[in-house]
């Protein structure tokens, strides 16, 4: 039985399971009774990475299981500071599951940064998870956050780009698809870095409440470390998603009870 | 030996086949005696009283002239040519390619689903049709033979036609929807036009045989051919309540199971081919919208027509018959002709599709209209001759002379009197403006739904509120154009006897169902298209036609979901139209009920004099005690029986989603590596149905038989007034708020105030679950209510008024038998209603799941 080891987002967790990236996602979500059901994101960590931390924790591949007896679902290494400590080279592949248990695996790619000036949604995932609003583009976004000169910082993080469609322009326009709570406390927050252009970001929930609507992602997922370390997990086009990936695109729209 | 009996009469196998050959051996007997037995005019005067009886008679008859009977002939080639017209298509459908075996595997599930539910369905009727077809036979009140077997053979026919209708669309739109499906991946015009023509079968069969019927009916039986059209009508009547209810229950709780183990439980998306009510849900679409909407229009239309030649008889004579057919076959020739102009292109999308769909109601409205002109110029003429021999219809013009008709009626022809041309035009009207009403007040273009919408952003609560305000709005304005066109109808009759405006408004009705075609085509393409999407949502392999051509599954994909869109439309539509015609077609029964009161039997109801009427007529007045309790009483009913649906829905659903639980359970079935039992969810929903038919069936039937016995005719007369009224503002409110909660969700979901998953779309998701089984259950089965309550005082009249307990006149014996029919009759309702009202054993254990 092979392990795998597994860095879930909610909540900051290093997972060594026998399921694969598929079944893990399946598992996460809905649990080995289909009693339950959840959004799940997590990393696979590369197999390398995986064999190391094993044997750094003493555990062998059969991850205390004997001969005749099931794999292991989750066995939970860790539950604290974990991104920080897991080297951005080890993050193999990213997955996110629908309620349902369906598993959609993005791979990094290079990043081409868009330094038109615009506003940007980020929803944070760990170690924190606040949802901000801000006029820097990813990556500087992701720079300015684990800059450890500033006072705040933090040392690794997960986030993502959310779709502001025309509010991206300008905070005035319509907000006709886009299902966020608060959408007039979004519009003051870009109001105030609009008039104040030396601030960069601003807090626009606290925490995250609910599962993240995955259609209202814009570009993919994004990991900063300190000392400018910067990974990207590019979503696909709504092309590929309406046809390559249709059962999960359509399992994803049609959550929350559509 | 009783035993032996009882055991061999229960045995299931010989039932079906002894109750299928006593059906068969009606069906002969009631073609083959006209062909063989001639009642003699002396026996007729023995024993009935009236004039002698001879089938085929107006063959014979001097009143008629050779054209008109070569125009009846006509009538029945063109409602032969529209049963071809339907098997071309049939055919045309059929020779379309049907996709890959995945698809057709998905389709073939959803095609035995229905045909087990048709099959049991037919089991539980047949019993129910053989006792009734039996009832008629010895309860008519005429001694001759020839009507008892004309209402009872009749009724078996109309029965047996209404039945066909709803099985043969619903086996053509499981057929058509794989087509649809198969030709979406390559050409929108091409899947649009076979989803189309699919329904237009539906729609020629119901038109075909609809006016094959009544045809056949009068030339067999001529001026006295009121109790067999009253059984003919009477049969289609309640197989599609049956249809109607059965199907209405089957599809809500296929659906309301299927959402709720599915999307809301498990939050997996609708279709999801590993959820085991998926197919009972595709199922329930046929069952409840093909084969259910189609009886309930076909019952609309033979009522109509029914009505058009009960009253055109005692009015105007046999003029007043022959019209109302000659318009149905102008109709039929105006469907074929419209309904094969309904094209799209391979590059359509929605909007000309929609546009293509409404092009071919608009040039059949046409063609209908110049027809009832030119019909109306070359065969409306009342000359003395005529009026010698048809003296009735003298009441029928100013000082009983023609001439003295202003010119409007004239349209400055000398004789003529297009009264009949200017309603059936009014009934066009009628239908045009019903589909514009029930659009406006469900379709997300406009103010009320977007208004609903709003209400969404503020939550669940604000939602629902909205949408009561919308559906009661739209009941003001259904109510006002129907009224609108009965006053419009009454305005070109004013002067004239009640029974002559009851005629007009009745050529109201025929008017409005000129184009039955193209309404059952518009409303059976919702369905099929609904179908088709599911099965290409289950059916079709993304990946191998990505692979064969790029882009393809997306466009795919997208026809589908448009022509769904388009399908979704033109269902809501037609909705208008079918509630339209029951008020329609019950305010024309209304006064025939007046009519056999006045006389005092059904059979001497050609002899009625226009003072009978009047006086009789004046009497239903709600300060009358015993009229405005049965006004009450008759106000409730719909309330009653829509509880009973909603209920039978509730129950029904749950026991679907235990079933759905346990597979979910199965890891296999879950992970998608293994298909569900399917067929287990079809069978609950199938049996669950059918049991869940009876209560509702009972009241419908019973509830005026229990009046009319026990409170006597006015009250009944009240309570049919009552039941009208409230039963067909109820139709509209539950049909139009259900509308506007299910496309305010869609408004939200096409990107409006937050989009798919925002607050406002949870509280729209709630109005629709909301809205679901009024619009899909409740509100559609109030219409055939409506016309089977009517149908049944009208039948059970002459019978009433010998037996009415409250009558001091009649002997203390027959009052004695009336108490015991009407307590028998209270007993089964009030049984009905505990039924209806019971946990099962499901629901009583799933509590204490709950509570554990």
């Amino acid at each position: 039985m092979k392990p795998y080891l597994y860095l879930s987002l909610i909540p900051e967790s290093l997972i060594a399971s026998h399921l694969s990236p598929e079944e893990f996602g399946s598992y996460l979500s809905v649990g080995s009774q289909k009693r339950s059901r959840g959004q799940a994101m997590y990393f696979k960590l590369t197999d390398a990475y995986a064999e190391a931390t094993l044997k750094k924790l003493g555990m062998d591949a059969n991850l205390g299981r004997t001969v005749g007896e099931p794999p292991r679902r989750s066995a939970y290494l860790n539950i604290y500071r974990v991104l920080e400590q897991t080297p951005l080279e080890a993050l193999e592949s990213i997955h996110l599951t629908t309620d349902d248990g369906r598993v959609l695996t993005l791979k990094p790619s290079a990043y081409q940064q868009d330094l038109a000036p615009r506003f940007h949604l980020y929803q944070e995932f760990c170690p924190v998870s606040p949802r901000i609003v801000s006029t820097l583009e990813p990556k500087a976004f992701a720079q300015e956050i684990t800059d450890s000169t500033k006072a705040i910082s933090l040392p690794a993080l997960v986030f993502t780009e959310l779709k502001l469609e025309a509010m991206a322009e300008d905070p005035e326009a319509k907000a006709q698809n886009l299902p966020y709570t608060s959408i007039e406390h979004m519009r003051d927050c870009m109001r105030e870095l609009k008039a104040k252009p030396s601030k960069k970001m601003k807090t626009v929930v606290r925490n995250l409440h609910s599962d993240l609507l995955y259609r209202t992602l814009r570009g993919g997922f994004y990991v900063a470390t300190t000392g400018n370390g910067f990974r990207y997990f590019p979503m696909p086009s709504r092309e590929e998603l309406e046809s390559t990936f249709y059962p999960w695109w359509r399992s994803a729209l049609s959550s929350f009870g559509g | 030996m009783r035993s032996a009996l009882l055991k061999l009469f229960r045995n299931r196998k010989f039932s079906n086949y002894y109750l299928g050959s006593f059906a068969v051996l009606f069906v002969a007997a009631f073609f083959a005696k006209p062909l063989f037995g001639q009642a003699t005019g002396e026996a007729a005067h023995a024993t009935g009283g009236h004039a002698a009886f001879k089938y085929f008679s107006l063959f014979s008859d001097p009143k008629y002239t050779p054209l008109e009977i070569y125009s009846l002939l006509a009538v029945l080639f063109v409602a032969v040519l529209g049963l071809l017209y339907a098997l071309m298509l049939a055919k045309q459908v059929k020779a379309a390619d049907q996709g890959t075996k995945r698809m057709q595997d998905i389709a073939a599930a959803v095609r035995e689903g229905a045909d087990a539910y048709m099959t049991a369905q037919r089991g539980k009727i047949i019993p129910l049709i053989a006792i009734i077809t039996m009832v008629l036979y010895f309860t008519t009140q005429s001694e001759e033979s020839a009507f008892k077997l004309g209402r009872a053979g009749a009724f078996l026919v109309g029965s047996f036609f209404s039945w066909l209708v709803g099985f043969v669309g619903m086996r053509l739109a499981t057929m058509g929807n794989l087509r649809v499906a198969a030709a979406a991946r390559s050409s929108y015009g091409e899947a649009m036009q076979l989803g189309y023509r699919t329904g237009t079968v539906t729609g020629m069969l119901t038109d075909g045989l609809g006016l094959l019927g009544g045809t056949l009916i009068f030339i067999a039986y001529g001026e006295q051919a009121y109790e067999a059209l009253l059984g003919f009508g009477f049969g289609g009547t309640l197989l599609a309540l049956f249809m109607r209810v059965g199907g209405g229950i089957y599809t809500k709780a296929a659906d309301v199971g299927a959402d709720l183990v599915g999307k809301i439980e498990k939050n997996i998306p609708e279709d999801d081919p590993r959820n085991a009510a998926t197919i009972a849900d595709n199922v329930g679409d046929n069952v409840g919208d093909c084969a259910g909407m189609a009886a309930d229009i076909f019952e609309s239309y033979e009522v109509t027509i029914v009505a058009a030649m009960i009253l055109g008889l005692a009015s105007f004579g046999h003029k007043g018959v022959i019209f109302p057919l000659l318009v149905r076959g102008i109709g039929v020739l105006g469907s074929i002709i419209s309904t094969y102009t309904v094209k799209a292109g391979p590059n359509d999308n929605s909007d000309s599709a929609l546009k293509s769909v409404h092009n071919g109601f608009w040039i059949g409205s046409i063609i209908s209209v110049v027809g009832f002109i030119a019909l109306g110029i070359s065969y409306l003429k009342f000359d003395a001759a005529y009026l010698a021999l048809n003296p009735m219809a003298k009441a029928g013009f100013p000082n009983g002379d023609p001439t003295q008709l202003p010119v409007w009626a004239t349209f400055g022809i000398a004789n003529a009197d297009m009264r009949p041309v200017i309603t059936c035009f009014i009934g066009v009207v009628l239908a045009i403006a019903l589909n514009k009403v029930t659009s406006y007040f469900t379709h997300t273009t406009h103010a009320p739904v977007k208004s609903l919408a709003k209400a969404c952003q503020t939550g669940h609560a604000t939602n629902i509120i909205q949408g009561f305000a919308v559906g009661y709005e739209s009941t003001v304005a259904t109510v006002v154009v129907i009224a609108g066109a009965i006053l419009l109808s009454y305005l070109c009759y004013m002067g004239t006897p009640p029974l002559f405006v009851a005629y007009g408004v009745a050529m109201t009705g025929i008017g409005m169902l000129t184009l039955t075609g193209n309404t059952i085509s518009m409303d059976v393409f919702g369905p099929v298209a609904d179908n088709a999407n599911g099965i290409g949502e289950m059916g079709y392999d993304p990946e191998e036609m990505e692979k064969n051509e790029k882009g393809s599954y997306k466009r795919a994909r997208q026809i589908l979901s448009d022509l769904d869109a388009v399908g979704n439309t033109t269902k809501a539509e037609t909705k208008g139209i079918a509630i339209g015609s029951a008020v329609i077609a019950a305010v024309s029964l209304f006064a025939s009920f007046i009519a056999v009161i006045a006389v005092g039997s059904e059979d001497k109801i050609s002899q009625m004099t226009t003072e009978q009427y009047l006086a009789e007529a004046g009497k239903l007045t709600v300060a009358h005690p015993m009229v405005f309790i049965g006004f009450l009483l008759g106000g409730a009913v719909p309330f009653l029986f829509s509880s009973m649906l909603i209920r039978a829905v509730g129950r029904a659903a749950f026991l679907i989603v235990k079933e759905c639980r346990i597979q979910f359970r199965d890891a296999a079935i879950w992970a998608g590596t293994k298909k569900p039992d399917y067929g287990r969810v079809v069978d609950i929903c199938t049996k669950t149905a059918q049991k869940e038919l009876v209560g509702p069936a009972f009241l419908a039937i019973l509830t005026p038989i229990a009046v009319g016995f026990l409170l006597g005719t006015q009250a009944l007369g009240g309570f049919l007034a009552g039941m009208i009224l409230t039963g067909q503002l109820l139709a509209v409110f539950m049909a139009n708020a259900g509308g506007a909660w299910d496309n305010a969700k869609k408004f939200i979901e096409d990107g409006n105030y937050g989009g798919k998953g925002s607050e406002a779309h949870k509280a729209a998701v709630t109005g629709d679950t909301v809205g679901d089984p009024l619009k899909d259950t409740a509100g559609p089965a109030v219409n055939p209510l409506i016309k089977v309550m009517n149908m049944v005082s009208l039948i059970t009249l002459g019978v009433v008024m010998k037996y009415t307990v409250i009558d001091d006149k009649l002997p203390t014996q027959s009052r004695v038998i009336g108490l015991l029919v009407g307590l028998i009759c209270l007993v089964v309702i009030g049984w009905a209603v505990w039924q209806s009202k019971r946990e099962s054993k499901e629901l009583q254990e799933m509590e204490k799941q709950f509570e554990s």
